[in-house]
């Protein structure tokens, strides 16, 4: 049993959801070199040299970095695109 | 093989020795069969060519086997088409140096069919970690971590010569 309150709030709960973020994370490997890493960023995510240069270290030094925010269809595009690339990448929800 | 060069008219071009040339050729064939082989259900159970198309969703092994379902022939596909694009910018190889010339679109074609070689050679020579030499223990072994480190070269040196 339930009541109209309740079901408010569970729609708006799934509005939230429907709603929060997705990112794009790239991971590092030993494979990919850092200048085609960098050349990635800047191509196809159209970042500055030094954002994409930024980027591709973080990737090397701490093993991953989000490249990109947005809705699941968005970055599913995204990491479609990056293992066209050759690059390692998942999606996950921006707060897990 | 000379270094990449950009042109007047903005293409990037070098010129390869006939036995590179054909060993670009011949990864390249390698690259369709690589490409195709891992769309399909038996290149799900190899860790190489797994690395092709790896799981999106990490800790969700349902959302990553949807992803596979819906992008796998799509990425073949392209992954594919990409390496038929460099057998065809090196032609037929004759007895004397071939010259590629390459526009943007040709250029990233190569760099990602030189990148998915690697990646499965990577695999096959127990490269994971940085650093790693990977496992040579015979001839082919040293082979294929020579051909994987020129690969490298020729991709740096075709990275650099596409910088504005």
């Amino acid at each position: 049993m339930t009541d109209a309150g309740t079901l408010e709030e569970t729609r708006t709960d799934e509005l939230l959801e429907l709603g929060s973020p997705w990112v794009t994370i790239v991971w590092n490997d030993p494979v990919n070199l850092m200048s085609y890493v960098t050349y990635v960023f800047q191509t196809y995510f159209g970042f500055p040299r030094r954002e994409a240069e930024r980027l591709m270290m973080m990737v090397h030094t701490e093993g991953r970095a989000v490249v990109a925010t947005g809705t699941r269809e968005e970055m599913e595009r995204h990491v479609e695109a990056m293992h066209e690339y050759g690059l390692w990448a998942t999606l996950t929800k921006a707060d897990a | 093989m000379t270094p990449f060069r950009r042109r007047r008219d903005g293409r990037v071009s070098a010129s390869f020795q006939p036995a590179e040339a054909q060993l670009l050729l011949s990864l390249a064939k390698e690259a369709v069969e690589l490409a195709r082989a891992a769309a399909t259900e038996n290149g799900e159970a190899d860790p190489a060519l797994r690395r092709l198309l790896p799981d999106a969703y990490p800790d969700d092994p349902e959302a990553s086997a949807e992803f596979r379902r819906f992008t796998a022939a799509g990425l073949a596909d392209r992954k594919e088409r990409n390496a038929q694009v460099l057998i065809e910018s090196l032609a037929a190889p004759s007895d004397h140096a071939v010259r590629a010339v390459l526009d943007e679109g040709q250029a990233s074609a190569w760099l990602r069919t030189i990148t998915d070689v690697r990646l499965v050679l990577a695999s096959r020579l127990g490269i994971h970690e940085d650093g790693d030499e990977g496992d040579i223990h015979d001839e082919e072994s040293a082979m294929q971590r020579a051909v994987y480190d020129w690969l490298a070269g020729v991709q740096e040196l075709l990275v650099l010569a596409l910088r504005p």
